[in-house]
């Protein structure tokens, strides 16, 4: 019983961060760089969605406005940012995005000031079930994940703008020759990072307390979420999110709890020397 | 006032030592180490934890440079096996690996204590400010045999391979030369340089505590680097001037704008770093020294 | 928003002896201000409260010019920033020391700022006044030559705090729970050290990292070994998350936090039903006191709020003070010479004073007692004051003080 708890607890750390880890892998699978300013991103939505629900009391407002203004904000840092560098190296995008991360940050630091914000939303008493404590909230979590991740498969399958962005994960090159205009393709993109990113950012919100430093925290273990689940893959990334965060909570009666947030890499490195490619490939290609 | 400037001189050197290795690594070699703070951690306690118990300052030093250097050895192999941006974040997850580490081990590292008390270098000197220009003459004869070194290893048969091998590998594995071989020397040697750094930096300012070994250590120095102009020995040592010219140039920015309050500081630092970034790397990707004309 | 340049004009301008230095300096050496470096956490992890002090200093400097300055010389502040960063604050000690020329650094917060600027003050031979936690910072080497004072109880007096409440409350099973930095474990290593000479046994304890989404393991691990009370050395960010989430699991227990993190910023984010019955252990300031009515007076008037809510600003309030009696004392500015008297003028016997100006007369008539506003400032043998501390509990979203622990 001792051990399903861990589970339970791990599966919630994991939801998180495999909500992160789905918003870092698209931009790695389709624009091909590891986007470090994920986290920052997912703080200014957490601060969107905390004025929403301030300004109406709804969470529903709150995760639109989380959504909307997190969506224009990635448009806008690309098309004023990663657009121009398009065709660069890796190193250069991710550079680059270091310094987006940062910028946003301070930002947010001069605007919101440092002072700890929260979700004023009723605590509710948890469930129990067979021994198990399981809190409603997580439950909730849970179910917007699943949405986040339904939504972006709709996204990725059933539209065709879906396909395009697919075609040019698979095969840039292909896909340019075949009459894709990357342009748009990379619109979409950036909006659905956006939407996923301030949902993600939201949750941690509630999940924690919101402040400038929030998101930064979070964006080594997407990293190693997205990377596990293999670049690209969105199912991977939420899965892989929830392995780690179960093999962190597992290890801490053996390791303790500090050495549990190297956990990540441990699982991470392991993984990659045996299956380079992580757990799930990459994209599926459109035949 | 001339003290100040040599304390800022001193910790820029620092900084300096550390962006040579990472132009070693990244500049030279194309290694996209992320994880350099964990070397420079493994430097400073090393050195100071020997010192403590006893061991002369130059010995100290030595073995804090060489255990650096082997650290980065398991590093490299898996370096060999895994692309470019998976290697940044797995380098990355080593340097926290490393601050867990000597955070939880307090049998040895005194744990989030830190290591108060560390041995100065040229204690005997009492008179302080002549003690501060020793450690800086020290220092800047130690930087400069490292450029020299670096120099020579540049226009070395070593240095064209290595250079060869970030423009383009595979041409080089066709050479019949084995990239992965110099790929783990040029880490090793770039991190023996960050562990000297950090020997520097304990015996400096002789306190070292695990929250001084966070990855923003590492952004600081690849934001010198990259503004300096990567691949440049030239481009390093500008690049730190300028980054420390960042971050000690704020305690006077509020005496010009008392507008802003030293809590904005803080923000408004981090912002103009995040902002030079991304105007470097769009604007002038070569940095101020550089003509690097790769992509 | 007042900057350091004008405030510094405001300090040197009551002293009305800044306007004509060149006469100053006619009159003899060793004239012309005296310069003390003001060292806070303006910025960093010790932002609440580094302003406040900061202001404080300014504020206490002002007051000693406008009763003639310490041995007939005014002060002068330099204010500089630690970013609460061991390595920023060393270069900024550098700064005062060598381009300020300043005879003593007051304020440092945070034990790791501490304990990296206080071998430079022992070079210079100038005092340091700091408010931080760590017992490392009484004894050399750090202290190796008794120039460090600390105007805040170590964090094993917090821990003898906490254990001196644990018995008044009758609890029997305590638990820990240390957020993973020094001062976090000093707390409740302290609390283990004088609960365990009490006869008593923790029953469990944990330390936890910093900035995780969910505290619900370490809880988990807590509440397993069924304590009557946690025992925290804890943050307020952390505090935040751990308190929510204990609440959601059900289980009964009673809390005792540090102040700086039971606060009503706490109270404010969780609501007076998590939060009811939960005690918060802070030293208190000296209220009673001539002296803290008038830190108060001044703290309200630098930063709108009572003085209550900043500890760390009637500390500096008082290290001004102290250190201007000693300099009065000693009739010079000399630090061989002041900081012998930094004891005489702070501990009993002697007429007891809760100003400068009050100080200053009494000194004519003999030896002086100066009773702070952040304690009544007894300096042991390691330079360490022991304050009193408070239980407060909190009742239906207030803080509500119960009694004074006195160690």
């Amino acid at each position: 019983m001792f051990y399903a708890q861990l589970i339970v607890n791990g599966l919630v750390q994991g939801l998180i961060v495999g909500l992160a880890a789905l918003a870092v892998t698209l931009v790695f699978g389709v624009a091909r760089f590891a986007n470090a300013a994920t986290g920052d991103t997912m703080t200014f939505g957490a601060y969107a969605a905390l004025i929403g629900h301030k300004a109406t009391g709804s969470l529903v407002v709150a995760g639109g406005a989380a959504v909307g203004a997190t969506a224009l904000l990635s448009l806008t840092v690309y098309a004023l940012v990663f657009r121009k560098l398009a065709g660069r190296s890796v190193v250069a995008l991710l550079v680059t995005s270091i310094g987006v991360g940062f910028l946003l940050r301070s930002v947010l630091g001069i605007v919101f000031g440092h002072n700890q914000q929260l979700f004023t939303v009723p605590l509710v008493r948890p469930i129990r079930f067979n021994g198990l404590i399981i809190n409603p909230f997580d439950l909730q979590l849970a179910a917007v994940a699943a949405v986040a991740l339904v939504g972006v498969f709709l996204v990725l399958y059933a539209t065709p703008i879906g396909r395009r962005m697919r075609a040019v994960a698979d095969n840039r090159e292909l896909a340019l020759v075949s009459g894709i205009r990357p342009e748009r393709v990379m619109i979409a993109l950036w909006l659905l990072v956006g939407a996923v990113t301030g949902v993600a950012g939201m949750m941690l919100g509630m999940k924690t307390i919101v402040s400038p430093e929030l998101g930064w925290e979070m964006l080594l273990p997407a990293f190693a979420a997205a990377i596990l689940g293999g670049i690209g893959s969105p199912v991977g990334a939420v899965l892989a999110g929830l392995l780690l965060g179960v093999a962190q909570e597992l290890s801490t009666p053996f390791v303790g709890f500090t050495y549990k947030l190297s956990i990540s890499f441990v699982v991470l490195l392991l993984v990659l020397l045996v299956r380079p490619r992580g757990l799930f490939g990459r994209l599926e290609g459109v035949r | 006032m001339e003290a100040y400037l040599v304390a800022i001189a001193i910790v820029a050197l620092i900084y300096v030592l550390l962006a040579l290795g990472l132009t070693l690594q990244y500049g030279f070699t194309g290694l996209i180490n992320f994880g350099h703070v964990g070397f420079f951690a493994i430097g400073a306690y090393t050195s100071a934890i020997l010192a403590m118990n006893g061991l002369p300052l130059v010995l100290s030093f030595a073995a804090g440079t060489i255990v650096a250097g082997l650290a980065a050895w398991p590093i490299g192999l898996i370096a060999l096996r895994l692309r470019d941006d998976y290697f940044a974040i797995v380098t990355l997850g080593f340097s926290e690996t490393v601050r867990l580490v000597i955070t939880s081990e307090k049998w040895l590292t005194n744990g989030v204590q830190g290591i108060p008390a560390i041995p100065r270098m040229f204690a005997g000197i009492s008179v302080g400010s002549l003690a501060s220009f020793a450690v800086l003459a020290v220092l800047l004869v130690v930087t400069i045999v490292a450029i020299l070194g670096m120099g020579r290893i540049v226009k070395s048969p070593f240095g064209r391979i290595i250079e060869a091998i970030r423009d383009n590998e595979d041409a080089v594995k066709a050479l019949g030369k084995d990239p992965a071989r110099f790929k783990v020397q040029v880490l090793i040697l770039g991190s023996g340089l960050a562990g000297l750094a950090g020997a520097f930096y304990a015996h400096y300012i002789t306190y070292i505590v695990p929250d001084q070994f966070i990855p923003l250590v590492t952004f600081y120095v690849w934001m010198a680097i990259i503004i300096g102009g990567v691949g440049r020995v030239s481009g390093a040592v500008v690049g730190t001037v300028l980054l420390m010219v960042l971050l000690e140039g704020s305690r006077f920015i509020r005496d010009v704008m008392p507008f802003i309050s030293d809590v904005e500081m803080a923000s408004v630092r981090l912002g103009v770093i995040g902002l030079l970034l991304i105007l470097f790397t769009i604007y002038r990707p070569q940095g101020l020294m550089g003509d690097f004309t790769r992509r | 928003m007042i900057n350091r340049r004008t405030l510094l004009t405001a300090v040197a301008g009551t002293g009305a002896l800044m306007a004509a230095p060149s006469i100053l300096r006619a009159q003899g050496a060793g004239a012309g201000p005296i310069r003390i470096g003001a060292l806070n956490p303006v910025t960093g992890s010790g932002s609440p409260y580094g302003s406040g002090m900061q202001k404080m200093i300014l504020a206490a400097a002002e007051a000693v010019n406008a009763a003639g300055g310490a041995a007939g010389r005014p002060i002068e502040i330099i204010a500089e920033d630690t970013q609460t960063n061991p390595q920023a604050g060393v270069l900024a000690a550098k700064k005062l020391i060598e381009a300020n020329k300043v005879q003593a650094i007051l304020g440092t917060w945070s034990s790791g700022v501490s304990l990296a600027v206080i071998p430079l003050c022992n070079d210079a031979g100038i005092p340091l006044f700091h408010c931080s936690g760590a017992p490392a910072l009484s004894t050399p080497p750090a202290n190796a030559k008794g120039l460090g004072f600390r105007f805040q109880a170590t964090n094993d007096r917090f821990g003898r705090a906490f254990a001196e409440i644990c018995v008044k409350e009758g609890f029997k099973r305590p638990a820990t729970m240390a957020f993973n930095n020094a001062s976090g474990i000093g707390n409740t290593e302290g609390f283990r050290k004088a609960w365990e000479a009490k006869g008593g046994k923790v029953v469990e304890s944990v330390v936890y990292e910093p900035n995780q989404s969910t505290y619900r393991s370490e809880l988990m691990k807590v509440l397993a070994a069924q304590p009557d009370v946690i025992v925290t050395g804890s943050y307020l960010a952390d505090t935040t998350i751990l308190l929510r989430e204990w609440f959601q699991s059900g289980q009964p227990v009673r809390w005792i936090i540090p102040g700086w993190a039971a606060n009503p910023d706490l109270i404010k984010a969780l609501g007076p039903e998590v939060t009811e019955d939960i005690i918060s252990v802070d030293s208190v300031s000296n209220e009673g006191s001539p002296a803290y009515a008038q830190y108060d007076a001044a703290y309200q008037k630098a930063m709108n709020q009572p003085g209550s809510a900043n500890v760390y600003a009637a500390m500096t309030w008082d290290m001004v003070n102290v250190l201007a009696l000693a300099i009065e004392a000693a009739g010079s500015a000399d630090m061989a010479a002041v900081v012998p008297k930094l004891r005489e003028v702070g501990n009993p016997p002697g007429t007891v004073v809760s100003s400068f100006a009050e100080g200053k007369a009494a000194l004519k008539n003999g030896k002086i007692n100066y009773d702070g506003a952040s304690s009544v400032l007894d300096f042991d043998q390691y330079g360490d004051v022991t304050p009193d501390f408070g239980a407060y509990f909190i009742k239906g979203g207030k803080l509500e003080r119960r009694y004074i622990v006195k160690i």
